[in-house]
Parts: C-alpha cells; structure tokens; sequence
C-alpha cells in the first residue's frame, strides 16, 4: 500500500519532535511531500487547526453505535457497503475499488501498451429483417419501415394491432463492444447488453399471448401491463426456460459461455418455468436455472441496482470475483482477456465504473487496489500479470 | 495492536477504533464538509472492515488502510449524483483529492495533531497551556506574556510536562 503506510509512523516521529521544541526532521527529508506542502503542514499542525474538531467526537459513545451496527450486522449479514449512487442514475465517474482482503506492500509494474486497440463499447446492432437480410444500427445510421425507425441508438416499432396472427419476426442482434434499446410495438422497452440476440414479432397478435425469445445475452425487461393488452400475457423464452409475465420489470441473464440463466425480478411479478418445474418470483427474487442440472434455484438479491446498472451505463461491481468482473468487461470492450495463473481471480471487489470509461482507466483503478501487478494491452488482447 | 494475521476481537477492534476514529473522522470532514456525515463514512469503513474479516500486519499497515479506505469512501460520495446535487464542491478539485501527496499529507497533519492532544491530555492545566504555545513557536517570553506569568514558572511547567511525558515520547520515537 506503499506510502500510506508510513502515515502512522511519521505522524507520532513529527509530534514528538514538535513536543520537544525541535524541528520535525522526518518530515523535512520525507520524499512523500514537496516543500511547499510540508510548509503548510507544518502550520497547519502548529496552528492546532483540527484540535477542535478532534474534540467534537465523541469516541465512545460512537464506539457503541459500532458495536451495535456489528452486532446486527452478523445476525443479518446482509450487505452494508452501500454506494451514494446506488438509488440512483448514471453520471458517475471512475471509483476507487475498495478491497476487502489485507494486502501486503510490493513493487509493481509498469503496464505494457502495445498498439492499444481495445475500444469503448458503443450503440450498435444488427437488425434482421423478416424476409432475412440484415440492415447495421450504430449511431448516425438512420433506418426506417413501414413499422419501424431506429436513429442509430435505439430501435422503435409503431403501435399496431393486428386481428390475425402474424409469423413475421425481427432479430436484433448486438455484438460484443455494443448495446441496445428496443421498443416493441406493444410498448413493451428492452434493454440489450453487448453479445445478446433477441428474436420478437414485428406487431402482436390482439388478446393472444406476446412471445418473445432471448436467443442470448442479457436484456432488461419493462413489459407493458397485460391491462392494455387485453389481458394478453407476456412471455420470454430462452433455451430450456420461459418467463411469463404480467407487467413489470426484470433482468435476465442467458449469456452464451454461462453455464446458467439467472432472471432476476425488479418490479411486479413473474413466473420461471422450465419444462418439468415452475418458480414464481417476488421482486429482489433472482432464480438461477443450471443448465447442467436443469435445477432452479431462489436467492434474494439485496440491492437489485448493482445488477441492473448496465442499462444506466454503469458496470456496478458489488462483492464480485475478479474472474467476473473482466468476463463483463471483456464483452463491452470487445476483448479478448488472458489472467496468468499467479492472479488471484477470485478475490472478491467492490465497485463503480461508467461504461464511457476507457478500458486503461478502469485497469489503473483496479491496478491501485494491488491485486493485480501489472497488466499489457496488444491490439485487442489484455493480459493481466 | 497485534502482529500475526488472527482475526480481530472485538476487543482489539475497540482499541484499533480508539486509536483512529477521532483522526478518522476529521480527515473525511476535509472532504465532506459535514460532521455527521463523516462520523457515518467511517462508521461504515470499521462495519466492512470487522464484516469481511480482514487483518493487519501491524499499526502502520492498519492506519494506512483506514485512512486509503475513507479516503476512497469520501470521494465515491463526492462523485455520487446524489452529492452533485448538492454541489459543494467543483469537480476539478477531485483530481487533487485523489492525489496521494494531497491525502497524505491531511492524514499525516491531521494524525499528528491528534497524537499531539494526546499528549497534551496527559498533562496538568498549566503545563498543557505552556506546551501548546511552545508548539505555536512561542518563545518563552511571550508565553511568560501571554499567560501571565513569570519566565521561570515557564520553564517549571516545561520541566513537568517532559518528566511527565517521558514515557510517552519515547513510545512515540521508539522504532
């Protein structure tokens, strides 16, 4: 932790010098300070400038509120570390990673960039028409059809409702290093992460359930209540499980190389079914299906944000294993990411990026944490060492 | 404080508190501006540090974290929406406060002052008044001044206040 740790024992060397009228030597040769901010320190010290604050807390009775937050704390343990943003939207900047296991003082490495070649994930898709051809969405590129424009960064169906059913589907497809925003014409709103495919009707059939399949990837879900429909419910299929919903809002999670999907509820009410087993899901509820076992599973999620920041363009990492944390990175970033085996990967991190942030940025934070030594960037590889 | 990588009692934990709270407490005022909310912030840094169990090598590696952590805390805050709606501060400023020189040289102020009450809590009235002033570079005639009293009784109150910090400062100077 480098010279952090020299806080204590330069602190009590100057305060015995100043006690005994000398001068404060250790802090005259420090390398840490240029004389300037020594000078003011100094003055600020002698100045007796924060013995009054100091003397405004009260220690003790502050230690009880401790023990008691402790106490409470280990009964419950649920998860305490809370983020100013975490009720709220987007505009955060980078964010020291808080770590959560000691670490000893090492050298480090300096990074290695070689042709740096990793990009800031961006709007952009790939719109696959009903008689199969294939129109690119990115920003700047405007498209528009009888029943649907997209301005490059989001993809919207006009309101129609047909009598008669109708097979005519769309794929919209979003590449690693992309992300998307869809209105289906029954005001339905999905949110589509990098690497997802999601297949939908161009229009919904009137009173008959929506269907919608999650081919795969991850997509937030704000379904437009069955009331306007109705009655019509809503479902999402994805390989092995179906969602049925009946207005409201929730995340699933069916990427490709995931050996599980995990659905996770927001807002109202949804049921999970595969085809021998059915979970019904209140909100913070997130079930995981395992692929393997074909076996669901029902855990509470405390804080629902960390899971859904995406969609507000922030990488929210809340007590996730490093191995993770780069598998999301690697797909906003489109790249491919290589951990040597002296990583710790599953050491477990804490949190906040803005996905505008460039990959060298949230590496130098996580770098800081001491975790990892160095890392190398080459053209679209990261290696971390 | 303990050597060794045992887990904390609560017992080591409540002189570890003792021992940082106070300091802890003004160095994040520094950057939130506001008692309470500081109290809060570090509150928090000694339930997560007790919840994920984690030890320290020594004081030095202990008071170093602390100080990194809330340091990290405050500026989350800071650069939280829900804080830039308050808008105290300019964001330019952040870069400063995330530079290790500008964190380090508040802790080590501010961690000074408070090891320097600690010693002026040991000793008696008179003695404390005399020893604070000699710390604002008072000369012993200005103190005789200020205090009102004679320049001998001045330097007899520096002579207790040494004898009775002996102790004291040579925990403080010991490697």
């Amino acid at each position: 932790m480098g010279n952090s740790s020299k806080i204590k024992s330069l602190s009590k060397k100057i305060a015995a010098s100043l006690i005994k009228n000398e001068m404060p030597n250790d802090l005259e040769t420090s390398e840490i300070f240029d004389a300037k901010t020594k000078a003011q320190m100094l003055s600020e010290i002698k100045s007796g400038k924060y013995s009054d604050l100091l003397k405004e807390i009260d220690t003790e009775k502050d230690w009880k509120i401790l023990e008691r937050k402790i106490q409470q704390q280990t009964r419950k343990s649920f998860k305490f570390w809370y983020y100013g943003a975490a009720a709220t939207v987007a505009l955060l900047i980078t964010i020291g990673f808080v770590f959560n296991k000691t670490n000893q003082d090492q050298d480090f490495d300096e990074p290695i960039i070689v042709n740096n070649n990793i990009k800031i994930g961006t709007d952009k898709a790939t719109l696959t028409l009903e008689d199969g051809s294939d129109v690119i969405l990115e920003k700047g590129q405007v498209y528009e059809s009888n029943h649907v424009a997209s301005n490059g960064e989001e993809l919207v169906y006009k309101t129609s409702k047909q009598k008669q059913t109708t097979d005519n589907y769309n794929i919209l497809t979003i590449p690693r290093g992309g992300q998307f925003y869809i209105l289906l014409s029954d005001g339905t709103k999905v949110w589509l992460n990098s690497e997802s495919q999601l297949k939908y009707p161009i229009a919904f059939t009137e009173g008959k359930t929506r269907q919608v399949e999650l081919v795969y990837g991850e997509a937030y879900f704000d379904v437009s209540p069955n009331t306007e429909h109705k009655g019509a419910k809503f479902k999402v299929f994805n390989r092995s499980q179906e969602v049925e919903v009946l207005g409201t809002e929730f995340n699933i999670k069916a990427y490709k190389d995931d050996t599980n999907i995990s659905t996770l509820l927001v807002e109202g009410k949804v049921s999970v079914s595969t085809a021998v087993e059915n979970q019904v899901l209140v909100p913070n509820q997130q079930s995981t299906l395992n692929l393997e076992t074909n076996k669901i599973s029902i855990t509470t999620v405390a804080d629902v944000y960390n899971e859904t920041a995406w969609r507000d363009g922030i990488f929210s990492f809340e007590n996730k294993p490093l191995k993770e944390i780069f598998k999301v990175l690697s797909r906003w970033y489109d790249m491919d990411v290589i951990i040597e085996n002296k990583v710790k990967t599953e050491e477990r991190f804490i949190g906040t990026f803005n996905k505008s942030n460039s990959i060298e940025d949230i590496l130098i934070a996580i770098k800081s944490t001491n975790f990892i030594n160095s890392y190398e960037i080459n053209d679209k590889t990261l290696t971390i060492k | 404080m303990r050597g060794g990588k045992d887990e904390l009692t609560l017992e080591t934990y409540k002189k570890l508190f003792e021992d940082l709270y106070p300091q802890l407490c003004v160095f994040a005022y520094k950057y939130l501006n506001d008692l309470d909310l500081s109290k809060d912030t570090v509150q928090e840094v000694f339930v997560k540090v007790w919840e994920d169990k984690i030890t320290f090598q020594n004081e030095n590696h202990a008071t170093g974290f602390f100080y990194k952590a809330v340091k990290n805390k405050c500026l989350n805050y800071l650069k939280s929406k829900q804080y830039k709606v308050t808008e105290r501060y300019e964001l330019a400023n952040l870069e400063v406060y995330d530079t290790e020189e500008y964190y380090i040289s508040e802790a080590v102020a501010i961690e000074t002052t408070a090891v320097i009450e600690k010693a002026i809590n040991k000793l008696p009235e008179k003695a404390a008044q005399v020893i604070r002033l000699s710390i604002e570079d008072y000369t012993n005639n200005q103190i005789a001044d200020e205090l009102s009293i004679s320049i001998n009784t001045v330097k007899d109150h520096k002579k207790i206040a040494y004898r009775k910090l002996r102790d004291f400062l040579s925990f403080l100077t010991k490697k």
